[in-house]
Formats: C-alpha cells, structure tokens, sequence
C-alpha cells in the first residue's frame, strides 16, 4: 500500500527522505529543529530551484539543457556589468533576463528546428555561453554591485527576501501551468509521444522552443539571484550547476525520457540536495562528505525506484491477463498452447 | 566511382579538416609548424582523446557516461594515497587502473539492476565517485582541492619521455587507437556493441549476452579514464580530485564530432581520434595565434555547434532529396 502511494505521489518519497534527514538531525541536537532552518536551507537552495523548475520543464518534453550553468553565468556577468555600468537595478535585471530568454531560444532553435541531439547542442552552447562570460568581463571578476541589489537577497515580509518570494509564487504558478492548462500538459505530451502529440494538432516545435526559452530565462535568474546573494560575481558561476539540477529533477520523480514528472517534485528534490549541505555543516562533519552523500543517495533512489517500477509494471501486467492464465488452468487441454508459456514470460 | 567512394566517409571530412586547420594555424604563425611543437603540444589534450577511445564504445551501445571526469580524480587520488602510504609507484598505478575498471563495473551493474537510463545512473555515480575522490584526499590530508605532490621520478618523467621521437602520452593514445579499432571493428564483442546500439531488442532475442558486454564496455571505459588521470598526474607531477572535472564535455564533444551517434548504434574509434586531434589542436592553435584559452573554449563550442547543425541539416536536406527524387520517379510513371 505504502509502495503504491510512493509511485503515485513519486514526490512523497523525496520529501519522506527529507524528514528522515531532520530526524537525524533532530537526534543529534534538538536546537536545530526550528522553523528557521527550513527556511535557512530554503534560502540556500533558491538558486537550485529555479534551474529544477527550468530542467524539468525541458526534461518534459524529452530534452535535457546542459548549457543552464553557463547561461547563469552569462546573465549574471551582464547584470553585474549593466548595473556597475548606473544602469539601474530594474533595466539591468531585465536586461539579464532577456540574454537568458536569447540563449535558451538558440538552444531550442538548434533542437526543435535543427533536430540535433538535445545533449549535443547544449553541450556546444555549454562552451560558447561560457566563453562569452570571459569575452564579456574580458577575464576579470565584477565586484561592487550596488548595496540596492544586495539587499534584495536580505530578508523582507515574514523572514524571506524578495526572491525567495519570487521563487516561491514560481514554484506554484509553474506546477500549476503544467498540470492545469492545455499548454503545460502539451510540454508532456511531446515528451511522451512526440509523433503524437503532432498528430494531436499539438505544435511540437513551438511548444519545445518554449520550454527551452523559459528555462534560459529561469537560469538567468538563477544567476542574477547568485550575484545578489553573493555580492560578486566571479567568471566561474554557474559552473557544474547544470548536473545539480539534473540531479535534483530526476531524484524528485522528473524522467529524462520525458512525459512524466512534477514541478513539486524537483523542487523538493533541489530543496534536498541543498539540505544535505547544510545538515552536514550542523553535524560538524567534514564538507567534503557532501557530494559522496548525495550520490550515494541519489544512486539508491534511483534503483529503488526503478524496482518498484518493474514490480508495478508486472503487477499490471498480471491483472490485466489473469482472466486468460485461470481459464487455461480450468480446461487443461488448451495448456500445450505456447501462450501459457509466454505468459509466465511475461509476468517475470 | 568505387574508388572514390572513401571521400564520403565523415573520417575523410575531419581528416581533410585537421589537415586545413593546421596550414591555416601555421600560416599564420609559423612556429605552429615546427614538428616540436606539433608532437609536444599533444600533451595537452591528449588525456581527452584516451578516455574519448572508450567512450566511443559506451556511447555506441546507446548508453553515456557520464562519471569519466569523476573517475580521473578518484584514479589520480587513488594513486596519490598509495603512494603516500609507501606503495611502490607501479603497483599503486596497477591499483588505480583496478578501482578504474571497479566503478565502471559498478555502472553497470547499476544499470542493469535499476533498468533506468544510463545517463541518470552516471549521473548519480559521478557525484559519487567526485565525492570518494574528495573524501579519500581529505582523509589522506591533502585537504580539500589542495594535491597530493612528490612523486617518484620515474613516473614524473613518464609523461616527458620519447619513444621513437613521440611524446609518451601520444603513443599511449596511438597505441589505444589500434586496440580499440580492433576490439570494435574486427571481433564478435565489436559487432555486439553495435547490435546493441542499432536495437536492444533485437539484440536480446538473438542472445546477445548483453549485461557482459556491456559491463565489458563500461569497464573498459573506467579503465580508461584512470588511464588517462594517470597520464594528467604524471603530466602535472601531482594528483588531484578534481583532475577530470574539465575533462568530460571535451570527451563528448570528440565521440560526437567523430560522427558517433548519440542515439547509438553508428560511430567509429577513427572518427572519435581525428575528432580529438582536431579539437585539440584547434585550441592549441588558437592561443599560438594570441587567442586567450577561455575564448579557444567558446569557439570549440561553437565549432561543436557548427559541425552538428551542418550535419543536420545535410541529413534532412538529403531525406527531402530522397523524397522528391522518389515523388519525381512516381510522376513520371503516373503520366
């Protein structure tokens, strides 16, 4: 039954790990269980969020964006030189969103219109981004950035800062644009049957080069969040963040081969890979531990999972041919039929 | 006709494109030329080539890894913490390649197991094996990203030692070319990687032993990847976790810029090492003209970019070819 309501509610058994993870916590030092470490770690992890909302839109539709890392960085360099610049904090961060937006349409164009392999022409645009970053700041770091934009990463109305709002109300309204409107559901009907959904009179290209466009515009944000809440920002941001996300997505209930998968669920995903971080700051143990944790996790998520997948697919499969199997059995005559045989086939 | 039937192969295009990019380079700055400078500077980025050899053969099959940049750094640490602890340098290389060959194993028996995309177990692993990397450096006390340093001479100067004028690595590289081209091209296990590429299923029913030769491949791919972090630690004179984390996007990038698809089923080991060379030397030869290597970065993605959509196109283009000449044919029956 517990099994069932897991993958059902694929996100329920993220957010099971991550109780068990303040459990721990709770055992080692009661103090630490409050109100405001949730929200500490929902601070650390805003970042991660926003790029599991953007991979899991493309991950919907069967694509995969590896280039988002670089697409912070690049957004992030642009607003911190636009504002350096007396540009204005609102005009600069525009600014940044619209380079987001123009990278994740370049990226769409190659995948939806050229038809290359998603992971390929992301990979491409990894390096290219990247090498704009250094053309942009021509190699050095951008310090400096106004106090104003600083202090919209400070905490505001209720203990969360502007963008932790933000990305809150993106976390709703996105699970809510997928799940209630016929556009998001398109996003996964692409993903799950491409052909299809073209049949259907769904227009794959222009739903892919969306996804692809929003998801540039999240990780712009994502990186103008990283320099608000560093304060600077080096040539290196972003970099490796695009695994992260991945990571995140899959580990909560997001399929890379598309069709399935719950904004809820990469978040809660994202907010646990962040959490593991913090946790291990709190036991006091080593930061090194931190990546061998997670992948030691995700690793058993993951093939835990895709067991009880396989045990629900042959479940299914069972019911649906039991009729046939138990009239065999009655009428013994008909069992040199190789069906029988392929049955048993089957329900393995 | 037959004859020239070689100069459509994508082998013969990158050929043709390694050649023109190194006239080009040594046209405008003749030093390029000078056979030194040509051997030596493979040195480089001849680690990408050897662990993009295995690769080739992992992505073939319809898989990817994704841990190769990982297991370079838990290899050359491996190497490392031996070594600290008195090992003699050959046996601590011979366990390094063994904890290569360990997770590449562990890969695919995880595959196997969770039956999910190879993609997302790698995935999962590389963060696992970066982890162990970071983990055994710090326990070695080398802490954090700080090296392990003061190796034995002699295999500080493996990197630096000529064999027949060429520099060891790029014989270790041409010497894993030959292997590999064998092991795909002419033996049963070659033919089973590309069955299992072209259709899995296809490849089950006719009993292929598909778990051993993908565990083979896999394998074969850690293998290589601590090869190839041994060569960087040898090259660098010391050994750090986070050896190969720029290692795996340029490895990609050869497997696929050698005409290997990623959807599996076609590719070659030739393709993948002209590809290699072909990056390689492209980023060489834009800092010899004065080219910062953070922009060479950006123009190899471009040229990613470039070649993969050109080949797109051509492959529609001529699929509307086929369709018009076909319509054509039909008309001209019709009427």
């Amino acid at each position: 039954m517990l099994i069932r309501f897991l993958q059902t509610n694929r996100e329920a058994s993220v957010a099971v790990i991550i109780l068990l993870l303040f459990v721990v916590l709770g055992v080692v030092d009661t103090s630490y269980l409050s109100f405001e470490t949730v929200l500490s770690i929902y601070n650390n992890s805003l970042i991660l969020l926003v790029i599991a909302i953007g991979a899991t839109l493309v991950m919907a539709t069967r694509g995969l964006d590896v280039s988002i890392g670089s697409i912070m960085g690049l957004s992030a360099a642009v607003a911190g030189i636009l504002m350096n610049g007396q540009f204005g904090i609102g005009p600069s961060i525009a600014i940044a969103l619209f380079v987001g937006l123009l990278c994740g349409l370049f990226n769409g164009f190659m995948v939806a219109i050229l038809r290359v392999p998603a992971i390929v022409a992301t990979l491409g645009t990894l390096g290219l981004y990247r090498g704009l970053v250094h053309l942009v700041t021509s190699g050095s770091w951008i310090e400096g950035l106004p106090e104003g934009f600083k202090g919209l990463s400070h905490a505001g109305f209720l203990g969360l800062s502007a963008f932790a709002w933000i990305v809150l109300f993106l976390l709703v309204g996105t699970h809510c644009w997928l799940r209630y409107t016929a556009f998001g559901r398109s996003l996964f009907a692409v993903g799950d049957n491409r052909e299809g959904a073209r049949l259907l009179g769904i227009k794959v290209r222009q739903v892919q080069l969306t996804a692809y466009a929003i998801n540039g515009v999240l990780a712009a944000l994502a990186g103008i969040i990283f320099a608000a809440q560093i304060g600077f920002i080096p040539n290196t941001a972003g970099n490796g963040m695009e695994m992260r996300a991945i990571a995140s997505s899959v580990l909560g209930g997001v399929s890379l081969l598309g069709g399935t998968g719950t904004v809820i669920g990469a978040g809660l995903g994202a907010y646990f890979m962040t959490s593991i971080d913090s946790v291990l700051v709190m036991l006091r143990l080593d930061a090194f531990w931190n990546d061998m944790i997670a992948g030691g996790i995700l690793l058993v998520v993951l093939i835990a999972d895709g067991k009880i997948r396989e045990a629900m697919g042959s479940a299914l499969r069972y019911q649906k041919y039991r009729k046939f199997i138990e009239t065999d059995a009655q009428n013994d005559k008909s069992v040199e039929t190789p069906t029988i045989k392929e049955l048993g086939e089957v329900r393995k | 006709m037959n004859r020239l039937h070689f100069l459509k192969r994508w082998e013969t295009v990158l050929a043709i494109l390694l050649i023109g990019e190194i006239l080009v380079f040594g046209a405008i700055n003749p030093a390029f030329l000078r056979p030194s400078t040509l051997l030596f500077s493979t040195s480089d980025f001849v680690h990408i080539g050897i662990v993009a050899l295995a690769l080739t053969l992992v992505i073939i099959t319809g898989g990817i890894d994704l841990s190769i940049g990982a297991v370079m750094g838990l290899a050359a640490i491996t190497l490392g913490l031996l070594w600290v602890n008195g090992v003699n340098i050959w046996i601590a290389c011979f366990g390094a390649l063994c904890v290569g060959c360990a997770t590449g194993v562990l890969n695919s028996v995880a595959i196997h197991v969770a039956k999910v995309n190879p993609l997302v177990i790698t995935l999962g692993s590389s963060f696992l094996f970066s982890g162990a990397a970071l983990v055994l450096s710090g326990l070695g006390g080398a802490s954090g990203y700080e090296g392990i340093s003061g190796f034995d001479a002699s295999f500080v100067e493996l990197a630096n030692l000529e064999v027949l004028g060429l520099p060891f690595p790029l014989v270790i590289f041409f010497v894993a070319t030959g292997i590999f081209m064998v092991i795909l091209h002419r033996t049963r296990f070659g033919r089973y990687i590309y069955l299992i590429g072209q259709n899995d299923r296809a490849a089950r029913y006719a009993g292929v032993p598909q778990f051993r030769t993908l565990t083979i491949a896999y394998a074969l791919t850690g293998i290589m990847a601590a090869l190839s972090g041994l060569v960087l630690a040898s090259y660098f004179g010391s050994a750090r976790s986070d050896f190969g984390s720029a290692a795996l996007m340029p490895a990609i990038t050869a497997v696929v810029l050698g005409g290997t698809s990623i959807y599996g089923g076609s590719g070659t080991i030739l393709g993948t090492a002209l590809a290699a060379l072909l990056v390689g030397y492209f980023q060489t030869g834009l800092q010899i003209i004065g080219v910062s290597s953070h922009v060479s970065n950006a123009l190899s993605g471009g040229l990613l970019v470039l070649v993969v959509a050109l080949r797109s196109l051509s492959e529609m283009g001529r699929a509307y070819y086929l369709q018009w000449r076909v319509l054509k044919s039909v008309g001209q029956q019709t009427s």
